[in-house]
């Protein structure tokens, strides 16, 4: 009988190991998949950084403000500076 | 009653022992040979468990940014993907080919191809964005996207288009440099690996260890350039090569006070080929500063001499003939030799001067030895020992020929005229910038030495001023403001000897406002298809960069009465 509930004893904490490793390792899973959505996220992120810095850039500016506002660069003499 | 026959077989106790030691047997022999495993194999066992089970990933190899002074960064790494397929675990080739084409946007025909040309693996698609890619994941566990295979990798971007891609140079999709700034900070920009090892499941997903996980930190650099000067420079220079078709085209510009580069633009733009660190060339006219300062700092001439031009023609040797046919005075001064761009004036005063001291200065100017500025492929041009120099070499030399340069050493010698007279160690990176906070200063000012007096620069200043005002350089003129440069138009040697008439490299060089100088910018066309001066060709592409880089760090205009006079007039 006292053998018997050894072997029970450690039947059930051997099962508790075992199933610990397996939800370790499912949550191990469920955080690498996790990561790969935030990289990805990340570097749509990136992506559309990009699309922002490249809209700003001078040639992008220049266009825009010469097709859409026939402005022109002004030369340096004509730039006035307010002082406070 | 007496048991007959064997005692042992009729003893139980004796049986019973026998079966134990059966028994136990077994597990001393799994016990012997775990033991021996443990202890004779375990490196070898440990190891092949490590590569079944753990994986180093290479996607994770990241690779600094690089910006520019502003901190606005010129390339990233992004991480995309790239696609494969192993034909032989393909269920429906039908199905996977279709679901392809339609979800990567290709040519089904395409990739039909690429299947009849390949054996058994091949890339469909690479650089595929994170959008497309999330497309692609789900399909991946089922029977569909089976012999189907992504691979991360990373893509180098650049916001600012090509801007720059001469100087930042490339990175593969393995985020290793290959050229430019980005072969040279290679192990800055990459340096510390940022290098996961993760558990691998049976299917190849990939299993999170938190303390398993190995941080380490990646350089950025900080460059000394400023995006909006280099579109300036980019955008003066294409339209020069649009008007006069050259075979190359550059313009640099540099801080004088600092020996900061600024733009630095090339025609034809290729990765981490930067023709201002790397394009030699005979300088012509534009070197007459560097003999004339020269001649003015060692006291042989004075501004107001009068240099004998009597016919227009001068023989420095026997057969050896010099004409100036822009001019018809007998005699002329410094200021009037530079802004007619006399030769015989400037071989007269070189040899004044000797091929020694000439020499002397020609090297402490910076030429004839690389400025440290440590960019990929940076010649150091070449001076030859004034020991072999004849009378006609020296006299040559004076207006820039029998002597080959870069265009960072020429605009060097200009801005310690314009800051001075100290030649500046030139900078093209500011600093780097560590993840874990250190910060390594690269452009630290340095004067590398003194060159030419001060007296010798006012005097200077003053003779390159009257060039634009006066002379070749009038259409560098910038209203409002004071520009002093010279123009240069050296003839090419050809390649049946002698130089060749009709090839040309046409240059300006110089830098405003004179008193407290900003920029030094220096413009090279070489070999235009169409026929052209440094006055007519250079010059007015120096104004049009300058004219961008006051308005952008708007600076007022130091020569105002200009601007009231022209306002008079009109």
């Amino acid at each position: 009988m006292r053998l018997f509930g050894i072997v029970f004893v450690g039947s059930i904490f051997a099962f508790g190991v075992a199933m610990m490793r397996i939800e370790i390792n499912r949550s191990g899973r469920e955080i690498g998949q996790l990561q790969n959505e935030v990289e990805i996220k990340r570097a749509r992120n990136q992506y559309l950084e990009l699309e922002v810095i490249r809209l700003q850039s001078p040639q992008t500016v220049r266009e825009m403000a010469q097709e859409r506002l026939n402005l022109r660069r002004t030369p340096p003499q004509n730039i006035v500076i307010l002082e406070d | 009653m007496q048991k007959r026959g064997n005692p042992f077989v009729y003893n139980v106790k004796s049986r019973m022992k026998l079966c134990g030691l059966l028994c136990l047997l077994a597990p001393l022999c799994i016990g012997a040979q775990l033991f021996y495993l443990q202890t004779f194999k375990h490196e070898e066992f440990t190891s092949k468990a490590e590569r079944a089970i753990y994986n180093f990933l290479d996607e994770d190899r990241l690779r600094g940014k690089i910006y520019d002074t502003n901190g606005k960064f010129l390339a990233e790494s992004v991480r995309t993907h790239s696609c494969g397929i192993s034909k032989r675990y393909v269920k429906d080739k039908k199905k996977t080919l279709d679901f392809l084409a339609q979800t990567l946007g290709l040519s089904r025909r395409d990739i039909e191809r690429k299947w009849q040309r390949n054996k058994n693996f091949f890339f469909v698609a690479k650089k595929i964005k994170p959008d497309v890619y999330m497309n692609l994941l789900p399909v991946l566990r089922t029977s569909l996207g089976q012999g189907l295979d992504l691979t991360p990798e990373y893509e180098r971007v650049h916001p600012y288009g090509d801007s720059a891609i001469d100087i930042l140079g490339a990175a593969n999709s393995k985020n290793l440099g290959l050229s430019g700034i980005e072969l040279m900070f290679n192990s800055e920009l990459s340096q510390e690996i940022s290098r996961r090892r993760v558990k691998r499941a049976r299917k190849g997903e990939l299993i999170y260890d938190r303390s398993l996980k190995e941080e380490r930190s990646v350089g950025s650099i900080y460059l000394t350039l400023d995006i909006l000067a280099q579109y300036y420079a980019e955008e003066a220079l294409a339209k020069a090569v649009k008007d006069y078709e050259p075979e190359h085209g550059l313009i640099i510009v540099q801080q004088p006070q600092t020996g900061r580069i600024l733009a630095a633009a090339s025609y034809p733009r290729k990765d981490g080929q930067s023709l201002p660190f790397q394009f030699t060339y005979e300088p012509g006219s534009t070197f007459k500063t560097i003999a004339i300062a020269s001649a003015l700092d060692a006291g042989v001439v004075s501004i107001n001499d009068p240099i004998d031009m009597s016919g227009r023609k001068w023989e420095i040797a026997r057969g050896v003939v010099v004409r100036d046919n822009q001019h018809d005075k007998d005699a002329l001064t410094i200021p009037e030799i530079m802004a007619v761009s006399s030769n015989i004036g400037a071989g007269k005063i070189a040899l004044e001067l000797g091929a020694k001291n000439l020499f002397y200065y020609i090297t402490a100017f910076g030429f004839g030895t690389k400025t440290d500025i440590n960019f990929s492929g940076e010649s150091k041009g070449y001076v030859p020992p004034y020991t072999k120099w004849t009378v006609v070499d020296t006299a040559t030399k004076g207006y820039g020929y029998g002597i080959s340069l870069t265009p960072i050493q020429l605009i060097g010698a200009y801005s310690a005229i314009a800051n001075g007279g100290y030649l500046m160690q030139p900078h093209l990176v500011d600093r780097i910038e560590y993840a874990d906070g250190r910060v390594q200063k690269k452009a630290q000012t340095r004067r590398i030495r003194r060159i030419i007096k001060p007296e010798t620069v006012q005097t200077m200043k003053k003779v390159l001023e009257h060039v634009v005002k006066e002379g070749s350089g009038k259409k560098a003129q910038i209203k409002g403001y004071s520009v002093a440069g010279k123009t240069g138009t050296a003839e090419k040697l050809s390649k049946e000897g002698g130089y060749a008439k009709r090839h040309h490299v046409v240059s300006f060089c110089g830098f405003t406002p004179i008193d407290d100088p900003q920029f030094t910018i220096l413009v090279v066309l070489d070999n235009p298809a169409k026929y052209t001066f440094g006055g007519t060709a250079a010059a007015p592409v120096f104004k049009e960069v300058a004219e961008g880089l006051l308005a952008m760090q708007a600076i007022p205009p130091d020569r105002p009465e200009e601007l009231q006079q022209s306002a008079k007039k009109n």
